[in-house]
């Protein structure tokens, strides 16, 4: 019976999900739309990352995603006043890095890196400040960190790690999760940050004396 | 505090909370950095390893060095 139910509403609930995702961003853009610098700030530590693993589909060399990443969020904060909200800000920020990459691609073909090349499927996946394999000390932080966060998540109460992963892996909105787990949205809420503090605490040991600095 | 920055980066606070909120974040460095490592998490569980050396803080000293401002007009999609 639930599951006639939610087949027959499904295309409501996909129109549903779209609008959540799309209207996701909508406060802090319309406040760096009014010019408050650190809302735009947010959504760079937000995204900057599923940016940059993007940009290396096209660009190989770290120094060079870097650099078309930075060049992305000036753009995208300059042109702001143009975004209207017809798509959600991160695909609108995507089609920004895209064109910046295939730009820097044309000055510089040298990086071209598609298809069966594509991160992905590379053993030396790019990661974000890791110059490739010419940097194997950050590489090694890298996996640390990975690591870190790889043990917490394994010692976290089963019912914290199912919301985070529904959330962060699965791509899950909290009204989703609730549903699929038979919870109030708040308890997603509580949830989701109690398995973030638990890993957080114990992620902290590993980054605190590399990089003060984070924002 | 912490689980409002949570909720803030999955963009689910109300929007009347959500500038309070950044103002808080804003002004406060703890904060700042929990929200950064929450995203960091986000991202190491997506696959988006990293050494966290940085590379966030690069992109906004270039953005305030440059004076990066909201420029009507401005097509981010130029050539």
């Amino acid at each position: 019976m639930i599951r006639w139910v939610i087949a027959a509403t499904q295309g409501v609930a996909y129109a549903w999900l779209e609008m959540e995702i799309r209207d996701q961003d909508a406060e802090l853009v319309r406040l760096a739309q009014s010019g408050d610098a650190p809302a735009f700030e947010a959504l760079v530590v937000k995204y900057q990352r599923r940016i940059a693993r993007h940009v290396a589909r096209y660009v190989r060399r770290a120094v060079d995603v870097e650099d078309v990443v930075q060049d992305t969020f000036i753009r995208a904060y300059r042109g702001l006043s143009s975004f209207r909200g017809d798509s959600s800000f991160y695909s609108w920020l995507y089609r920004i890095a895209t064109n910046v990459a295939i730009n820097a691609l044309k000055r510089d073909p040298a990086p071209v890196l598609l298809g069966d090349d594509a991160p992905e499927e590379r053993s030396d996946a790019f990661q974000p400040g890791v110059s490739d394999s010419e940097d194997p000390e950050r590489r090694l932080i890298a996996s640390q960190i990975a690591d870190a966060v790889q043990r917490a998540l394994e010692r976290l109460q089963p019912e914290l790690s199912e919301a985070l992963m529904l959330y962060e892996v699965e791509g899950k909105s909290y009204p989703e999760i609730a549903q699929m787990l038979g919870i109030p949205i708040g308890t997603v809420r509580t949830r989701i940050f109690r398995a973030r503090e638990f890993i957080a605490k114990r992620l902290e040991p590993v980054l605190g004396p590399q990089r003060p600095r984070r924002w | 505090m912490s689980l409002k920055v949570s909720v803030l980066l999955d963009g689910q606070l109300d929007p009347e909370e959500v500038k309070p909120v950044l103002n808080e974040v804003a002004s406060d460095p703890a904060l700042r950095d929990r929200y950064t490592i929450y995203a960091l998490v986000g991202d190491v569980l997506r696959g988006n390893s990293t050494p966290d050396d940085g590379f966030t803080v690069r992109i906004l000293d270039r953005m305030r060095s440059q004076g990066a401002h909201v420029e009507p007009g401005y097509d981010p999609f130029a050539t």
